[in-house]
């Protein structure tokens, strides 16, 4: 059947009624992000508390691994961060000191 | 399964000792974002380009060189492995779940995190693998003058680079950066691939003297030192051997279609139950899948290359090795090509010309790619909770109905278009694969693929945060 679809989105919920619903949806679904569209237009308290679990997920079929907290060795962004470039870090001291090596034992033949 | 007991109860012990990067508690502001997804991608390029301490040469066969763009990985460098460990540990897993081998109900909470932790940890066990492997099958210079000291830094130096790789990833996508981390790397090193063969400076020596890589630079050099015009464009436009512009041609011509085909939609209408009037609908896009099926995909045939090349270093001669693929020296790169077995019916052709000249393996490489693009596409919305009865379940939970249908009809309904969007995208993604391949696009077809679904995926993503960020002070 030949169906039109509206594509105007009018408001007239409180946003803590349609706010409790989404929230039950798997984050980061399409459905999910669909639905986290149509609160933005609702009550301030819905918004941003649905923006906060739906806005950050990209695309729903982008491969993705991580959807929920899992239990394990919490760590935050900045610690990542830190991390990857302490490791950088101490690659690049390995090169430097390596050549410091090969020199000092260069000199001593 | 006796008393409720499943695989996947196995990782339980382990997910204790897993890096698990805390969800955002509030809302992060875009611009934090695109602070967070650089940083990424910086520390990733660095890792691209940081040397491997401890290795001897790198001058060996190189089994990934046909993959290294699409796998996000640099030879010689602590990135070796790139994204092989992910991308492959997320195809095991939707192997094992859609075959029903592992048992996950999505609906579960116990069950993702579950199957987030074996992912995880089975990323980490490819990464180890992958690294021992490397290093006892002399890619860095046989193990004897590594020595064991330099071997085992090479091992631990690999693997913690996969677990960066990891973590980075997972960072982006519980809300700290925009889109995914592997996408992001992916797209990354694929367009600095096209860009570097289009405006390459670099010099190669041939018959005819110093050509420059570049297939711009050379158009232009060719031009100006050539005294006949019309071979120099003849030169420019088909030269052989270094990227030409009819090969950039072929590549904006791919993305332009892909582009095109971006739009394909069924666009269902609903409504919600309770606020009345309040009215939207629900895409289901001719890629469903995006660019899944190209990414599972590259990565089946990049392990089978692999196990293939190894194999055949060892075990050269053996019936079944040389079924599974028989390798040589490539006289122009010095690189191991395929040419015979599986792996070599599994290779693009390089050529119109070889097509004609060998139809069985142009057959064999068309359907394969086609098969397993529409077979991944179609198995991953089931992992992915993509399917159309995890969606009738989602739109059910936010009160929303299809006018014109009862509650129950609605997964019949969605049924009607998700899995052939599903598996017909996934054909669709195969067939522009081949066609990039057989039209010479710079990287490979895959690459192409790969490098315009995420960047498509990112415009799109950067028009969702504007549009929420402009709502959001509008409140």
């Amino acid at each position: 059947m030949a169906r039109g679809s509206s594509q105007s989105q009018q408001s007239t919920s409180t946003g803590s009624s349609t706010a409790r619903p989404g929230l039950a949806a798997p984050r980061g679904s399409a459905a999910a992000t669909a639905g986290m569209r149509r609160r933005r237009l609702g009550g301030g308290g819905g918004v941003s508390s649905g923006g906060g679990s739906g806005v950050g997920s990209g695309s729903s079929n982008m491969l993705r691994f991580y959807t929920d907290d899992a239990p394990g060795l919490k760590i935050s962004p900045t610690v990542v961060l830190i991390m990857s470039l302490c490791f950088i870090g101490f690659v690049t001291a390995l090169h430097v000191f390596g050549k410091l090596y090969l020199h000092k034992s260069g000199s001593q033949a | 399964m006796v008393g409720g007991f499943r695989v996947i109860h196995l990782v339980r012990p382990f997910l204790a000792f897993l890096p698990e990067v805390q969800s955002p508690e509030r809302k992060i502001p875009f611009r934090e974002k695109v602070i967070y997804t650089v940083i990424s991608l910086f520390i990733f390029l660095v890792c691209s380009q940081l040397p491997l301490y401890g290795i001897h040469s790198t001058t060996g066969a190189d089994p990934f060189y046909w993959m290294r763009v699409i796998l996000a990985s640099s030879r010689g460098t602590v990135m070796e492995l790139g994204i092989t460990p992910i991308v492959t540990s997320g195809m095991v897993m939707q192997l094992l779940a859609g075959s029903k081998i592992i048992e996950i109900d999505n609906n579960v909470r116990e069950d993702r995190a579950l199957l987030n932790g074996a992912q995880k940890l089975l990323g980490i066990l490819i990464a180890v693998g992958q690294a021992v492997a490397y290093v006892l099958s002399g890619m860095y210079g046989s193990v004897g003058e590594l020595g064991v000291g330099n071997a085992i830094l090479i091992i631990v130096q690999l693997c913690f680079a996969a677990i960066i790789v990891l973590c980075l990833d997972e960072l982006l996508q519980k809300g700290y950066g925009l889109g995914s981390g592997i996408s992001l790397f992916i797209a990354t090193n694929i367009c600095e691939s096209i860009i570097w063969k289009a405006f390459s400076p670099t010099t190669i020596n041939s018959g005819r003297g110093a050509q420059f890589e570049g297939a711009v630079i050379a158009l232009f050099h060719l031009l100006i030192t050539r005294t006949d015009k019309v071979r120099a464009l003849r030169e420019a436009f088909f030269r052989q051997n270094l990227p030409n512009v009819t090969n950039l041609h072929a590549t904006v011509l791919i993305f332009l279609i892909v582009i095109y085909f971006q739009g394909f939609r069924v666009v269902l209408p609903v409504r919600s139950k309770n606020a009345r009037g309040q009215r939207g609908s629900y895409p289901i896009k001719l890629f469903y899948t995006s660019n899944m099926p190209i990414i599972l995909q590259s990565a089946l045939v990049s392990n089978i290359y692999f196990i293939s090349q190894i194999l055949y270093r060892k075990f050269g001669g053996n019936f079944l090795v040389n079924l599974i693929g028989t390798w040589k020296e490539s006289e122009y790169s010095g690189q191991s090509i395929p040419v015979g077995g599986i792996a070599y019916y599994i290779t693009a052709p390089s050529s119109l010309a070889e097509m004609a000249t060998h139809p069985f393996h142009a057959l064999f490489y068309l359907v394969f790619m086609l098969a397993a693009c529409a077979l991944f596409s179609k198995t991953w919305i089931e992992v992915s909770g993509s399917s159309a009865k995890d969606v009738a379940r989602q739109l059910r939970e936010q009160q929303m109905v299809m006018p014109g249908h009862r509650d129950s009809n609605l997964q019949k309904e969605l049924n009607r278009y998700i899995p052939t969007a599903a598996a017909f995208g996934g054909l669709c993604i195969g067939a522009l694969t081949v066609l990039a391949d057989l039209m010479g696009a710079i990287g490979s077809g895959t690459g192409i693929l790969l490098a315009v679904t995420i960047i498509y995926q990112y415009f799109e993503t950067f028009e969702k945060e504007k549009a929420s960020e402009l709502g959001f002070f509008g409140l």
